[in-house]
């Protein structure tokens, strides 16, 4: 077993006690995957492609470079969907990855089936200062007492607007209101060059996270905590109606990939998650600008969203294995993540550590200072398999189909009632100790 | 025989030349909407792989990039390790169709020729499993990889290849073209005393020969574009195939940088076209040397 040098250590005291740990623990217990000398590899599963994998494959690198007694080994498989869905699979084989990314609409299955590792015992060890993470954050993975992830590539959705297109059609500022948006939208369509005031998205891109801060912009939500669906209640048609007048008056459209179009002047404005954020910057040949969500008739809301680290109770490296996830939410390796991502700084220390990398990107500071203000989704989308799906094939219906709104959220409803059971039942079972 | 086939002349509207004329026309017609429907998104696709992404999404449509963006292709190929994936590929479509199709030759040979019983029964078997789509299998079938006899072929060649190896789509569309061989020469052979080998090698082959690479080809062209499986059963980039490649270049977030994607799309088809090409003139020779025999 090596023994770390001075100057192998890890920057940062969370790391390096991690890492501490795991060399005691391998000499001490002798844990059978680490009897070997040379490094312990564990597996990581990433979903990251294009520029977000590059960046996640960077940080893999760095870690592997930075000490020898740990080597991850990154193999990406594809969207969060696919890597659920082969989670799923790995875990029939019983042959898991030590260390998996899962997506907001997915990791509380695989807590359900007991397939994941809880962290608590993990942070202690480690001595992980979890009250340095983000509450709002951090708490998504509570379950029985126990955190079951700790929040890794979290984003939230964000307006963006083309400031180009804002100052031609006389608009001086991001909107504050949904009202005030609507009053000049007209204004920013552009019928000759296809440009529309604002692109919804689809089912595919994840629109039923966009609307969920709809529905409660206008005093609905999805469901509550209890799986008790509301999504058809007055307010949710309210929010629905409000997202077809769009279409129907011309100045919004439905597109596959909102952000591209954006990115692309298609738009002058939309609502995307604040993981595009790098991919906007560099790819739009204009000036843009971000901004809270415009606030509904019920006020402001906003939800937080993406992905999480999550161990596999099957692993049997999971000291390893946490000993790379404690290293990667470290303040400056979140730090370096998020100015390359976009992605929330999930650590309270790390933002300090950003002031001026906010000086120069005042957008991702929008992004941060509204973080405050989230609140965790509603258990019908995030918690029922599928719910994400449900839900946007529903808002897709009503923008694309435009036809009956309560039809179509009584339809949804009912569905989501009948795909609730088992979930609630699988939440009595693990709540009911067994004899 | 088609082609001297005498028009009774009681039609008197059009003339015997004009009608040859407007017949010829309106299959040029047909031919330049088939031309322009396969074509279009052809070239879209290569003209894209030459544009900036701002020019893909542009409205209105940019038919032309206004500068070749060759940095497309080197962006695509860096990625990921693609080098690798077009060996994997190969290694996984050449054994993979080549088995395949040795199992399907042999498979409707027996179909066909032999006696036993219950053949009916192996037919309808495999009839009933034409009827199952592959995603239905996919997770059972990966218990079985992950499992043989003690040992994973996750992230194996076999693992790949394997479970796609024996087809019962094969099996039944070269039954039905063995079947429709002329009975007599099959007899005349069997009084010479030709076995079931020679047969096979020597009669039935030859024969069939148009069938057996219309079917190969299908099989090489499925086996190359090949995704679900092979994503599923690779874990590690060393495994990885192609197709499953082509997903390293979108982006999660949405944002995909779409000339590059076109870009990684043109080398991974590339191939398979020219074998397409190639390939051709052995059906078309296969097909006419059929119809003279009438």
């Amino acid at each position: 077993m090596a023994v770390i040098s001075r100057r192998n250590m890890l920057k940062g005291a969370a790391g390096a006690a991690a890492l501490a740990t795991v060399s005691k623990a391998s000499t001490t217990f002798a844990a059978p995957a680490v009897i070997q000398s040379g490094p312990v590899e564990i597996t990581y599963w990433s979903a990251y492609s294009g520029e977000l994998g590059d960046a996640d494959k960077a940080q893999v690198e760095e870690f592997n470079k930075a000490q020898s007694d740990i080597k991850v080994n990154m193999q990406f498989q594809g969207t969060y969907e696919e890597t659920a869905q082969k989670l799923t699979a790995a875990i029939q084989a019983k042959d898991t990855p030590d260390l998996v990314v899962l997506s907001d609409v997915w990791w509380f299955k695989f807590y359900l089936a007991g397939a994941l590792k809880p962290l608590d015992d993990l942070f202690t060890a480690n001595n992980t200062p979890i009250d340095d993470y983000v509450d709002a954050l951090v708490s998504d993975y509570l379950a029985q007492g126990q955190h079951w992830a700790l929040p890794f590539a979290r984003s939230t959705p964000l307006f963006y607007y083309n400031k180009d297109m804002f100052t031609a059609a006389g608009i001086s500022e991001a909107p504050k209101t949904w009202d005030e948006f609507v009053g000049y939208a007209p204004q920013l369509v552009d019928k000759d060059k296809s440009v529309v005031a604002y692109s919804h998205g689809s089912a595919a891109s994840y629109l039923a996270w966009i609307f969920q801060p709809v529905i409660w912009q206008w005093g609905g939500e999805y469901s509550d905590a209890d799986f008790n669906i509301k999504i058809n209640s007055e307010a949710g048609v309210a929010a629905g109606t409000f997202y077809q007048k769009s279409i129907q008056d011309g100045w919004a459209n439905s597109v596959d990939d909102p952000t591209a179009d954006f990115t692309n002047g298609l738009c002058a404005t939309t609502v995307a998650s604040t993981g595009g954020l790098k991919g906007v910057k560099d790819g739009a040949a204009f000036e843009f600008g971000t901004a809270f969500l415009p606030e509904g008739p019920a006020g402001f809301g906003c939800c937080t969203g993406g992905a999480g680290l999550a161990i596999p109770a099957m692993s049997e490296k999971a000291d390893a294995a946490y000993a790379f996830t404690a290293w990667r939410t470290q303040p400056e390796n979140t730090a370096w993540w998020s100015e390359n991502t976009g992605y929330m700084p999930v650590r309270k220390s790390a933002v300090d550590s950003m002031t001026d990398f906010f000086t120069e990107n005042p957008n991702f500071k929008v992004a941060v200072d509204q973080l405050a203000k989230t609140r965790s989704q509603d258990s019908a989308r995030v918690f029922i398999p599928n719910g994400d799906q449900i839900i946007g094939g529903a808002i897709e219906k009503i923008i694309v189909d435009l036809g009956d709104v309560k039809g179509a959220l009584d339809d949804v409803a009912k569905t989501l009632t009948e795909e609730a059971q088992p979930v609630i039942e699988a939440i009595q079972a693990l709540a009911t100790p067994t004899a | 025989m088609a082609a001297d086939y005498q028009v009774p002349a009681q039609s008197g509207l059009l003339s015997k030349r004009q009608r040859i004329w407007l017949g010829n026309g309106a299959a040029y017609l047909g031919l330049a909407v088939i031309l322009l429907l396969i074509g279009i998104p052809l070239f879209w696709m290569i003209s894209g792989s030459l544009k900036t992404t701002q020019e893909v999404r542009s409205i209105p449509i940019k038919w032309f990039p206004s500068a070749f963006r060759w940095g497309n292709f080197k962006e695509a190929w860096e990625a990921a390790p693609f080098g690798r994936f077009y060996i994997n590929t190969l290694i996984t479509t050449a054994i993979g169709s080549g088995l395949e199709l040795i199992n399907a030759v042999m498979t409707a040979y027996a179909l066909a020729f032999l006696r036993f019983p219950k053949k009916n029964l192996v037919f309808m078997l495999i009839l009933i499993a034409l009827m199952i789509p592959d995603e239905v299998v996919i997770v059972p079938n990966y218990l079985t990889i992950s499992d043989v006899f003690g040992h994973s072929w996750v992230n194996t060649y076999q693992g790949i290849i394997i479970p796609g190896a024996s087809v019962a789509f094969g099996a039944f569309l070269l039954r039905q073209a063995f079947l429709g061989l002329p009975r007599e020469v099959i007899e005349a052979a069997k009084i010479d005393g030709a076995g079931h080998v020679r047969m096979l090698k020597d009669m039935v082959v030859p024969m069939a020969r148009p069938s057996i690479l219309t079917f190969g080809l299908i099989s090489l062209v499925a086996k190359w574009n090949e995704y679900l499986w092979p994503l599923v059963v690779t874990n590690e980039d060393r495994m990885r195939t192609l197709t499953v490649g082509l997903t390293y270049l979108f982006d999660n977030e949405g944002n995909t940088q779409w000339g590059v994607v076109m870009a990684g799309t043109i080398f991974v088809l590339a191939p398979l076209i020219f074998v397409f090409i190639w390939a051709q003139r052995f059906i078309i020779e296969g097909i006419t040397s059929g119809a003279t025999k009438g």
